[in-house]
């Protein structure tokens, strides 16, 4: 017989919403702490994400895991609070689509993963002007700026965000990951990013190498 | 031959005189209003306005020189530059509060961009700047919006502000929009009819009508992008009862387009974008629970009762859904994502060569064409060419709309290669 925490990390795993929240709710009544709880929804995110690599899972499936985690987290939110008193994010995100492009699935995706994967991120939207990611650094002091672009249009912007993060002294304080349909591993080394991320699962892989990197 | 000919050989898995090429006969194969005025610049060709005809996209309408210029095979039926038909639509434009506003589609006005470009567009939507970008209004209600430095308008679905079924819980809740206001009219439908004959007794172009529908696209039109994809997954009688109501709708709509253009059009265009760069949005199970029987319905009437050709624009890596697609009876396959994952042309021609015609995959517009020197455009092209064309099968397009900044150069590159050496028998 599995544990609860086992069955939360599977019915993750499987996409199944109902069994999810059902164990979700069953573990926190039989005392389990918060963090465990979350800790067994991110190895359910983490095989979702594997599978989709994998090419078991598609899109629509991320799309229900992020649902699912986003319901659990309801429900374990006013415990939250109390319970990460004290312990730290795995490290901080700034995410956002450049300026000119409101394309926010894939970004919303890379998001949603890196939550569960314990990082904290704060989400700039769409449609975002340099000025914002710099105000953002500064006021957060992230680890990692993830900028997403759709198009071949507006993926030059993210080269000109990261001119602004360099003008105002910043670039040495943050990793920048980018992503988005037209974007290559090439085109990141050209416009001086420090990685690339094809999807949200190779994306929460590369954020942790980065803080690895930076110790 | 002449262009309809070549359109037609070709679409019978036969080799005509050259490859027949497509420019801005639909909205999945043209130019920005920026790209285009920038040929024309290339061109030496004056300064003058850019009619557009699709907003939201700022798509320009080929004009007849360039048509010519560039060998052009094929036209859509709705044109509104020469050669288009002298039969203007007066339709009904549903705002959000039902107010219904009449517009007609032969009255244009003149929009000055920040950039000193000049855009023709209808004349019922008014551009307003904003600090923020640009706001399109009909009627005083906003219909989209363009970000400061973007390039298109976003309809207000892509902002998450108008999805008529964002909140159905329910199969009830599902009856509770104006589905009836879907149905195509007698008067577009009229309008249609006089058009396709019109162009198809007074040109020699193959003519295409775009638009015909979608069911996985409008779903996410209706509901929001994800939720829909999540509604597949997990909330199987709500996009059941959605689906039933767009087939409705749809299967009135095509049965009404084949009566009035099944003896004058040569395609018919679907579209339902169903890839990503990594792979399909959904699994090819999902596609069969829930697509697959209600595309073999709507596809059968246009083979029941014409000789068209059906077309389907899906974008991405699409490769384990096109044996599905072949199945319910598609003909055509755009835009041919080639740089997507699994979509190789050598692999696609060799499994599905024989049973679709790939129309687009010309040239790489995310990866190459903005960015290559003409010279590689070049090679780039006649590699295509030599992939796709053996055998007929194939009509020359970029993949997807050509987006600025790309240079001028290598469009004009792209096309003359695609001439010059799109003379049968291929030489390899």
């Amino acid at each position: 017989m599995s544990s609860i925490l086992d069955r939360i990390r599977d019915s993750v795993a499987s996409l199944d919403v109902d069994s999810t929240l059902s164990y979700v709710r069953d573990a926190l009544n039989g005392g389990f702490d918060v963090k465990s709880i979350i800790d067994a929804l991110a190895m359910g995110m983490e095989i979702v994400g594997k599978r989709y690599e994998e090419g078991e899972y598609f899109v629509s499936d991320l799309i229900v895991a992020g649902e699912i985690f986003s319901e659990a987290m309801a429900i374990l939110r006013p415990k939250i609070v109390e319970s990460r008193r004290g312990t730290k994010p795995l490290g901080k995100v700034v995410i956002g689509t450049v300026y000119g492009d409101i394309h926010d699935i894939g970004k919303n995706l890379v998001a949603t993963f890196l939550e569960a994967a314990g990082f904290e991120v704060i989400d700039l939207g769409v449609d975002v002007p340099p000025q914002k990611f710099v105000e953002a650094i500064k006021m957060h002091s992230p680890d990692i700026v993830g900028m997403s672009a759709l198009l071949t249009s507006t993926m030059m912007h993210m080269k000109v965000v990261i001119e602004a993060i360099k003008r105002e002294g910043l670039r040495d304080t943050v990793k920048v990951i980018i992503g988005g349909a037209p974007v290559t591993e090439k085109f990141a080394r050209e416009i001086g990013a420090d990685a690339y991320g094809e999807n949200a699962y190779r994306a929460v892989e590369i954020c942790r190498k980065l803080l690895e990197k930076r110790g | 031959m002449n262009p309809r000919n070549r359109v037609l050989t070709t679409l019978k898995h036969e080799e005509p005189d050259r490859i027949p090429i497509d420019i801005g006969a639909t909205p999945n194969t043209a130019f920005h209003v920026l790209v285009y005025r920038d040929v024309r610049r290339a061109l030496n060709l004056p300064e003058k306005p850019i009619r557009i005809f699709d907003f939201g996209q700022q798509l320009a309408e080929i004009e007849k020189e360039l048509l010519e210029y560039f060998n052009v095979d094929v036209i859509s039926i709705n044109r509104t530059l020469e050669p288009c038909a002298p039969y203007p639509h007066s339709w009904g434009y549903r705002t959000r509060d039902g107010t219904i506003i009449r517009v007609l589609d032969s009255e244009w006005k003149m929009w000055s961009r920040r950039d000193g470009v000049i855009v023709e567009i209808p004349r019922y939507i008014d551009v307003v700047e904003a600090e923020d970008g640009y706001v399109a209004y009909i009627g005083g209600k906003i219909v989209g919006k363009m970000p400061r430095d973007g390039y298109y308008f976003w309809g207000l679905d892509r902002y998450g502000e108008y999805t008529p079924l964002a909140e159905a819980r329910n199969v009830d809740d599902v009856k509770k929009i104006d589905w009836e206001s879907y149905r195509v009219s007698n008067d577009y439908v009229e309008t249609l009819r006089k058009r396709a004959e019109y162009l198809y007794r007074n040109t020699e172009y193959a003519l295409i009508f775009t638009g015909a529908g979608s069911l996985h696209e409008w779903g996410q039109g209706l509901r929001g992008w994800s939720r829909w994809l999540s509604d597949l997954r997990v909330r199987r009688p709500l996009a059941e009862a959605v689906l039933d109501h767009m087939m409705d709708v749809l299967k009135y709509n095509v049965d009404n387009y084949v009566s009035v253009l099944k003896d004058y059009v040569h395609v018919i265009g679907f579209s339902d974008d169903f890839g990503t760069e990594e792979g399909p949005q959904i699994s090819v199970q999902t596609f069969r629970d829930f697509y697959k029987h209600r595309y073999e319905e709507l596809f059968s009437i246009v083979k029941r009762r014409s000789k068209m050709y059906i077309y389907l624009h899906s974008c991405g890596s699409i490769q384990p859904l096109i044996r599905e697609f072949i199945d319910v009876g598609v003909d055509i396959l755009n835009p041919v994502q080639i740089s997507a994952k699994g979509m190789d042309p050598v692999e696609l021609k060799k499994r599905f060569g024989e049973q679709v015609v790939f129309w687009g995959g010309g040239a790489d517009t995310q990866h190459v064409l903005p960015f290559a020197e003409p010279e590689e455009v070049v090679e780039h092209v006649k590699k295509l060419i030599e992939i796709l064309a053996p055998g007929g099968g194939y009509v020359y397009a970029s993949v997807h709309n050509i987006q600025p900044p790309t240079p001028p150069q290598n469009i004009i590159a792209m096309y003359k290669t695609a001439y010059k050496y799109g003379q049968y028998p291929i030489k390899t």
